[in-house]
């Protein structure tokens, strides 16, 4: 029997379970439905004994409280070194909002002046430090992604609990430049970050539902990664394309005023 | 007392003395923050005020309708109150209601202080007003650009129930609330029996992480989204089956004859929607423990209670009933509500959806991601014949979260516009006269004045 399934592991969704993200695995699993493959989701708790990144082609992280954050990265430490070796493979994984903090080098908690920081220890994938804000910044956030060897226009959401920056090298690229919003720190105009195939975001929507032409592509590379043969043809994403329109006429009369 | 204080409390008095002249519905904030300019330590100027008396309700959701529900029955059993009925809860609110409230020597005479009050400012004025007993109706998603999540909110409440050792009101069904029990002078809780239209959520809906442990809550069903029975799959904390303990419990729910019971009295409801239970149930908890109140007195007074306006009312046009929900953007528990009521009445309907750009705060932003916590399945046996998305910036984003929800697409319409008079022309065209509507307030506001001209 030829093995046509796409394999998504929704990593601790009671625990990274903010701002509506069980969207983007329902995305991932409609495109991969509409591409002819077939998804398979499994949720993956805290605790879960027998999980092992390579049994899967997407691991998706969404977005949780940095409260939990001990407890997430206490959790991944037992698969780790796997998980680092899982990214550098090509396998995608997809963290997004302040999760993304989770896979870099530290957290530094916010603190009134004079108190001392708490500082939690990242898993270091990535080459960032994040430091919580005092206060939480919401907006629109519009970049120019690069994905897939493709260019393509993403607009979302971003609330921003903690600011980080990062270095671009041979590695680890920049996931989109900022046209309108903040990013990951409001001051370099860098979004996001990839790292081979994995993706790194601050942007919520959910993205890859309000922006399909993403999560098709991530579903193609998924499927190369996989070695699967998959339909040529694109979605229609009439309805999204409709929406994208009047939000970007949104963002621009904010842009312009 | 000082100069400054007794300016600002004069200063106060006649602002609103002069507004109440002009427009009652007018300057509710005004006068405290008049006072507050003049004296920013106003607060604390105030006498008489004695904190076994004095009552803080604050919470995502309810807050405004039961600190209404309880300033109704402790005035209906002749008690003098005074409270921020009004909504506004922030400092200048609460200084407002104490400015009217207080006699000109700046001593407050009220029987008792009911106050909502909003989570973020609640340890600023805690520190400012003397208050022994805390109300909180739940802790959930919402207003993310203010508040990022929910434990930022809980954090704020936890630090003031340690610093201020007070009496807890808790909602058993609710697990971030109820967890705050350990931080206690003493609780009493209040929750509600499973009932009718107690739901579960697959494994394809979120809980959420437990307060205690981060690993997840499990909840065996809900009453309301985001209450129910629950147990941490983790550490095991758990409310026992839905609060089989707390001191008010609603019991033997029946929507249909609009009835319930609280220790073995009963209870007519004014509004029969299972998110009430637990307004219901604090209110009975807070007027029998503050001042001895009887179930049964509480039951007589909620018989003449309405909740305040722009909550749930209905309007006429052209034939149709439009009845019209609020929900407030960010927060899904409340459009879950919308859906709930909506799916319980059988007889055909239209809804129509107005989510807007979120406009509280700068910047304003798009977000319509909170709708994907919700469950629309509950409309697949509703008779909905149709559901028209409007308002002009995220109408087709509202419309996909129904279409992934498993929603008929061929069944919704989007018409991305916030123009009232076009809003009428589709209620109008509709074949069905049974219309349910939610959209921002203030847009509920322009329709009701529209169809009010357009009857008169």
């Amino acid at each position: 029997m030829t093995d046509d399934r796409i394999n998504i592991a929704w990593m601790y969704p009671d625990t990274l379970y903010l701002h509506g993200e069980r969207g983007n695995i329902m995305a991932l699993v409609r495109y991969t439905m509409e591409l002819g493959l077939t998804p398979h989701v499994r949720r993956i708790d805290l605790g879960t004994e027998d999980f092992d990144p390579f049994d899967y082609d997407i691991l998706f992280y969404g977005p949780g409280e940095i409260s939990s954050f001990r407890s997430v990265i206490d959790d991944i430490s037992g698969y780790k070194h796997s998980l680092a070796e899982y990214i550098s493979s090509g396998r995608i994984l997809i963290a997004v909002g302040t999760t993304v903090a989770l896979f870099g080098e530290k957290i530094v908690r916010w603190a009134p002046e004079n108190d001392k920081n708490d500082v939690i220890d990242g898993l270091c994938i990535i080459n960032t430090e994040a430091y919580e804000r005092e206060l939480v910044y919401g907006n629109d956030l519009d970049i120019r992604a690069e994905y897939g060897g493709y260019s393509m226009e993403l607009i979302g959401s971003q609330i921003q609990m903690a600011d980080y920056g990062f270095t671009e090298n041979d590695q680890f690229k920049r996931f989109g430049s900022v046209i309108y919003g903040r990013g990951n720190n409001g001051s370099d105009g860098i979004e996001g970050a990839v790292h081979v195939n994995s993706i790194f975001t601050n942007m919520l929507g959910p993205v890859l539902v309000n922006n399909p032409w993403l999560t098709v592509r991530i579903i193609r590379t998924a499927a190369e990664v996989k070695g699967l043969e998959i339909s040529k043809r694109d979605p229609e994403f009439t309805l999204e394309r409709k929406s994208m329109k009047l939000k970007k006429q949104f963002i621009e009369s904010k842009m312009n005023s | 007392m000082s100069f400054k204080f007794t300016r600002a409390l004069i200063t106060g008095k006649l602002g609103a003395f002069i507004i109440s002249i002009i427009d009652k519905n007018r300057g509710t904030i005004w006068a405290g923050k008049k006072a507050m300019n003049i004296d920013p330590d106003f607060l604390c100027g105030l006498k008489g005020i004695d904190p076994s008396r004095v009552l803080f309700v604050t919470g995502t959701n309810g807050k405004s309708t039961v600190t209404n529900m309880i300033v109704h029955i402790l005035t209906s059993k002749g008690f003098s109150v005074i409270s921020n009925t009004g909504g506004a809860n922030l400092t200048s609110g609460i200084a407002a209601a104490l400015v009217k409230g207080a006699d000109i020597s700046g001593k407050i005479n009220a029987d008792y202080c009911i106050f909502e009050t909003d989570e973020r400012y609640l340890h600023q004025i805690r520190d400012q007003v003397p208050c022994g007993n805390l109300l909180i109706t739940n802790l959930e998603k919402d207003q993310v650009q203010r508040n990022g999540d929910p434990d930022f909110v809980y954090r704020k409440i936890a630090a003031v129930a340690d610093e201020y050792k007070m009496r807890l009101f808790l909602n058993g069904d609710e697990p971030r609330s109820c967890s705050l029990a350990d931080r206690a002078e003493s609780v009493i809780y209040y929750s509600a029996d499973r009932h009718g239209r107690a739901f579960i959520k697959d494994d394809t809906f979120v809980t959420l992480p437990c307060p205690k442990c981060r690993s997840r809550i499990v909840f065996d069903y809900y009453n309301n989204d985001g209450m129910g029975s629950f147990k941490c799959s983790g550490c095991g904390y758990t409310n026992n089956n839905g609060m089989e303990n707390a001191g008010y419990t609603v019991r033997d729910a029946d929507f249909d004859k609009g009835t319930f019971n609280i220790n073995g009295t009963a209870f007519s409801m004014p509004y029969a929607e299972p998110y009430m239970l637990y307004n219901y149930a604090a209110a009975t908890a807070v007027c029998r423990e503050l001042a001895g109140i009887s179930e049964e007195e509480t039951s007589k007074a909620l018989e003449t209670f309405t909740i305040p306006e722009g909550r749930i009312e209905s309007i006429e046009y052209a034939g149709k009933t439009v009845k019209y929900f609020r929900f407030k953007q960010e927060n899904p528990d409340t459009l879950q509500n919308f859906l709930n009521s909506a799916a319980a009445d059988k007889n055909e309907k239209v809804l129509i959806m107005g989510f807007g750009t979120v406009s509280d705060y700068d910047p304003h932003y798009i977000n319509s991601f909170y709708a994907f916590d919700c469950d629309y399945s509950v409309l697949a046996d509703a008779n909905v014949s149709k559901i028209i998305f409007v308002t002009d910036t995220i109408a087709y984003d509202a419309a996909n979260c129904f279409i992934y929800g498993g929603f008929d697409s061929s069944r919704i319409e989007v018409v991305p516009t916030s123009d009232v008079k076009e809003i009428f022309e589709i209620i109008s065209k509709c074949e069905c006269s049974n219309i349910y509507l939610t959209v921002k307030m203030y847009l509920f506001e322009q329709m009701k004045e529209y169809a009010g001209k357009a009857r008169s």
